[in-house]
Formats: structure tokens, sequence, C-alpha cells
């Protein structure tokens, strides 16, 4: 089985939970659907959950939707308005949406025990309900709508049984059930697993950094709401005090205009500076993006904006202490002062940045509680339980204390 | 609306510790419900807590120490107040209510959150709204109690259970069980009083500080009552 890999990295209790809730489970289905099989960050959670969840017993099927350019243009943009980037939509162009969903369901059984509809591109499925209980789940930041988007879909979830969202403040208001599932990372994967010696100082070596001095790292595109330049100002200072070398590393953004604009201006702003070293990789650099964070001494995340900045949990896990921009879901993850810091300005980044240089039994002690507040809160174990809780959440409404096994 | 359904938190049932008095190690996880209500400012707060379903009120007060770590205050509503308001006074003030003492209940509790709070606003006013995004989020919870895969028979087995179970065993065991009943006892001591008959490591046990520590650090300090205890009676001569 699966889970059985998780054992001994995962905290024992959301082991034996799954278990329990596997054997509740077992012969039940689940169905998901979303609107695409690769790509972002929803087809990836369902590619690493789905293979444990039918592991567990449970009869697990995930389905795509199906539309052509206009479909996607218009979701495009109903993702866009619901972030708060306005938009403008047509009578038309609603009708469309429902009417590509009224299609698919001539193509996908939507008979199951639980089903969980991923976005805004399928919502509307829930007019073709057959049985089951129907949760929407919602990743993307709903702080901010474009209000009358914001009413067409709440139109659509408000007929769902429950809703889930990663963090509450980016929950729409809805006259139903709504869980808070926070994010994870998965342990076993190339960004996060163990790494042999042998592979960090391969990675040490291609890019030539030094076992002997100090480094400070970003990973994330290069992006305004990064703040890259923030963080090299933040390491100039640093800079007049300490000794370290900074590495910004990130893939760059070939379809985003304003991204080689950033990378631009952070090239010219760092020029000249031997000990400034920016990393273009490739998509895909997982191992890469690894061993850069376990041979980090102090990892940044200074965004100005954030969605939930699963980065600063894969830099955590490596036992790293973070020191963070206080936005987003970042103060979901950084207990300041505990486990790492949440900073509001490059003087706070820089200051921060000095204390764990000059203070390594601080750096360690926070680091290691950085990587079990990861291993208690924000592994995937953590996130399928939540799952296959709420299922069973649904099936016992009303009750604020549920025993299972 | 059917959002009633998940507010009232029942009395929940003593652990069920298993056959012949074994202590059957149980932990709980919380599912978090967002309740679309938030507070910017205190007169927010305030009205908000009056209104809060008894779920909400327990999250963040009683559920605040799931999170396991040492804060400077020891709940939500103060955890806010002094981190984002940067109201001193009074996130010292709603520091101090104390959930765990015996005479507690979810009423008196909101009263004496509402209380603080609008003697504080009389007194030095409203300190006005935060910025976007730092509201104060009102939430719920569903607690999900299951198996923590650990029993003990003895205290030398439980001695080797508490050195090994999951910090959310030892919240649900030494602190959700004192809003259990008997109010304001842990299920730790309980079992080592009831069923070893050890009344005076139960006494120990039973005054360690919720407060004051860290789950952790209450493992290590109930870890060490244990030891001391068992090996006096080991100890020859």
């Amino acid at each position: 089985m699966l889970l059985s890999q998780y054992r001994g990295i995962a905290p024992k209790g959301q082991i034996e939970l799954l278990k329990i809730l596997g054997g509740r489970l077992k012969g039940r289905s689940i169905l998901n659907v979303n609107s695409t099989k690769a790509g972002g960050g929803v087809a990836e959670l369902l590619h690493r959950i789905m293979p444990i969840i039918n592991s567990m017993g449970i009869n697990g099927r995930w389905e795509v939707i199906e539309g052509d350019n206009r479909f996607f243009d218009i979701t495009k943009k109903i993702h866009n308005a619901l972030q708060g980037n306005p938009e403008t939509f047509t009578e038309e162009m609603w009708d469309y949406h429902f009417e590509i969903n009224r299609q698919n369901v001539q193509n996908i059984d939507l008979g199951a025990d639980f089903v969980f509809i991923h976005d805004p591109q399928p919502v509307p499925l829930i007019k073709f309900r057959q049985n089951g209980h129907w949760i929407w789940r919602c990743h993307i930041d709903m702080s901010t709508p474009q209000p009358d988007v914001a009413q067409r879909i709440t139109d659509y979830a408000g007929l769902y049984e429950s809703s889930i969202f990663s963090v509450d403040k980016f929950a729409l208001q809805l006259p139903i059930h709504e869980f808070v599932v926070l994010p994870s990372i998965d342990p076993l994967s190339d960004k996060n697993r163990e790494l042999t010696a042998l592979e960090i100082s391969e990675v040490a070596k291609k890019f030539d950094l030094p076992p002997d001095r100090p480094i400070v790292l970003q990973v994330s595109r290069f992006d305004r709401f990064k703040d890259p330049i923030g963080v090299i100002k933040a390491y100039r200072m640093v800079k007049k005090y300490n000794d370290c070398i900074l590495v910004l590393a990130g893939s760059p953004a070939k379809d985003d205009p304003e991204g080689e604009e950033v990378l631009a201006e952070v090239q010219n702003f760092a020029e000249g500076d031997p000990d400034i070293r920016i990393l273009l990789l490739p998509a895909f650099s997982d191992i890469e993006i690894n061993a850069l964070q376990r041979l980090a001494d102090v990892v940044l995340q200074k965004s100005l904006k954030e969605g939930f900045g699963l980065t600063v949990s894969e830099a955590m896990w490596k036992g790293k202490p973070v020191i963070g921009g206080a936005v987003g879901g970042i103060p979901h993850q950084i207990v300041h002062g505990i486990n790492g810091f949440l900073v509001y300005s490059e003087e706070g980044a820089a200051f921060r940045i000095r204390q764990y240089l000059n203070n390594t039994d601080m750096l360690k002690r926070m680091g290691e509680a950085a990587r079990e507040h990861i291993r208690n809160n924000f592994l995937i174990t953590r996130q399928i339980g939540d799952y296959l809780s709420i299922c069973i959440g649904v099936e016992n409404a009303g009750k604020a204390v549920i025993e299972i096994g | 609306m059917e959002q009633q359904n998940f507010q009232e938190r029942a009395d929940p049932q003593l652990p069920s510790n298993g056959e012949k008095g074994r202590f059957d190690f149980r932990e709980c996880r919380k599912l978090i419900m967002a309740t679309g209500r938030k507070a910017r400012n205190l007169t927010e707060l305030h009205e908000l807590i009056g209104s809060a379903s008894a779920n909400s009120i327990y999250h963040h007060t009683y559920e605040f120490f799931f999170k396991g770590h040492i804060l400077e205050y020891t709940n939500d509503f103060a955890q806010w107040v002094g981190a984002i308001l940067e109201a001193r006074v009074l996130s010292e003030n709603l520091s101090n209510i104390d959930p765990f003492r015996d005479t507690a209940s979810l009423d008196s509790l909101r009263e004496e959150l509402l209380g603080s709070i609008s003697r504080y606003i009389k007194k030095y006013g409203d300190p006005g709204n935060v910025l976007p995004g730092e509201e104060f989020y009102f939430q719920e919870s569903v607690t999900v109690v299951f198996p923590a895969g650990f029993r003990a028979l003895n205290l030398a087995e439980f001695l080797m259970a508490m050195r090994f179970v999951d910090q959310q065993s030892i919240y649900y065991h030494f602190f959700e069980g004192r809003s259990r009943v008997p109010a304001g006892i842990d299920d730790f001591s309980k079992w080592v009083e009831d069923t070893l008959g050890k009344k005076e490591l139960a006494l120990h046990i039973r005054s360690i500080d919720p407060f004051m520590h860290s789950i952790e650090g209450i493992r290590d300090q109930i870890v060490s009552l244990i030891e001391n205890a068992l090996r006096d009676e080991i100890e020859v001569g």
C-alpha cells in the first residue's frame, strides 16, 4: 500500500487516521472533476493523491472536462476576475460556460458517493447532480473578487452541499458549509525527498557554490510581487556586516513578457557583484531546487503579494527557518519567532538574515521547529486525511465531534 | 441557512478507555470551517464575539493550544489584538482569561472576553480599522477523534507511549480532556489516579500548568514525572 511509504516520515497519527478512514470508506466512490490533467497545482495534487486513495480500497476516479479555446478564454477571465483583475462578461459568455459543462455531462459519469468539483471551470456541473454528496473545492484566492462574477459563481456554488477553500480569507461568502483545507507538500516528491550527499554536492558544483561561505536563497519566479530587488537590497545591507552569497533561483517565464522585463531589471541591479548568483532553471528542475534549499543557510520568501506560497513549506521541511513577507498564505506557515520570521520591509529582512548568520544555535533550533511544524501540518498525508474526513463530515452534518475507529 | 448544523458543540463523551482499565491513546484532527464573519476593528470584534456560535468561541480559545507553540498570547483573540491591533493592554488582559479553570463555561468565557473588550474601548477608544487582509476571521471546527495507535496497561507501557504519541494525542488528552466531565481534569491524571491508584503522581501531572508549556514541554514533564515514580518503585534500599 502506498501509504506505508509515508511511515516514519509523516506523524504516526496521520497514517493511523488514513488507515481508519480507508476502512470506513472502503468500496465507496470518490469522483474528482477539474479542467486539466497536466499543468497547475490542482492536477499536480490529484496526480499525487489519487493513487494513494485508490490504494486504500476507495474507488477514486478523476475526470477532466473538455472545452475549446473559447471556453478556456472565458474561464481564464472568470479566474482573473475572481482574483480581483477586472474583466468584462456578456450573457453569452455565461451561457457558453454552462453549455460546455452540459455537453461534458454526456461523457462523464457523475455518479459517485462523493463528488469533488475543482475550481470555477466545472462549477456548473452541480446542475446535473445525480446522487452523492457534492463538494466544491476552490483553490483560488477570492478575497477581493469582481462582484458580478462572484455572484454568478455563488449562484452555482450555493447549490453544493459543502465547499472547501485553501485559506479562510480566500473564501467567498456562501450559504453552505465552508471548510478550510490548507495546501500541502509531498515529502516523497523530487522537490522534497531526502537527497544523497552526492546529489547535493553535484548541484553545488554545477552552480559553483562554495561549501565554506553562507548562502542566502530565494526561490521564486522573476515577478515583482516576489520582490527580487528588495531581496538584493536586503542582502546589501547584510553584506556590510556579514559575508554571504545571495542565490536567486527561478525559471525564466518565457510566456510572460513582464517576467523577462523583471529578470533584466534584477540582472542590471545585481551587475558587478559576483556574490549575487541569478540562476535560471529550466521547468521541472525539482532536484536542483531541492538541493539549493538544502545548501542554503538562510531562505527568504520576501513576497509583497502571494497565493499560498508553498515554497515556504518546502524550505521549512528541509529544516530551514524561512524569513517571509507577511502576505497571502505565508503567515499560515511561519509562526513568527518560533520557526521563522515574518518581515514587512527590506530592513526587516536584512536584520533577520543577520540574526540567523550570527546565531547558529538559533538557526538550528528554529530550523528543527520549522521541520516539525511542516511534518505536523503541511504534509500530503494531512491533506488527504482532511478530504476523507470531510467525506465523513458531510455524512454526519450537525456533529461538532466525530468519533471514528 | 443550513450552516447551523455544525455549530452547536455537543458535550463530547469521555474517551472509552478500553478494556480492563487499559489506556487507549486517542488523538484528534480539527477540520476548520470558515464562517464568513470577520472583524476589522475592536467594536466589530466585540459585536461578533457576542453573536458567534459556541463552537466558534471554543475554537478560538480552547483549541488555540492545538497549535502547540508557546506564543505570547493564549487565545486567538488576544493574539490578533496584540500582534495586529497592537493594543497591548487588552492583549494582556485577554491572555489572562483561562478557559481551563474548573468554573469556566463557554458562556462565562464569552462574557469575560466581551467585558475586557468593552472596558478597553471605554477607557482607550477603538484603535480603528486594520489593513485589508488583516481582519480577524471567525472560524468553527469539527473535531475528528480516532485511535492514535498506542495503548498502555501499566505505568511502564504508559511511559513508552507518552514518548512516542503525536502531539495531537497529548493535546487531546491533556488539554481537551479538561473540557469533558469531570471538568478541569486531564485524561492522563484521571487514568493514573482511577485505574492505577497513584494519587500522588496524578496530582503532580494535574499541577502542570497548561498555559505555560508547549505540547512538547508537557510531554517532557509528564515523562519525567513518570520516570521518577517508576524509579521509586523499582529502586531497592
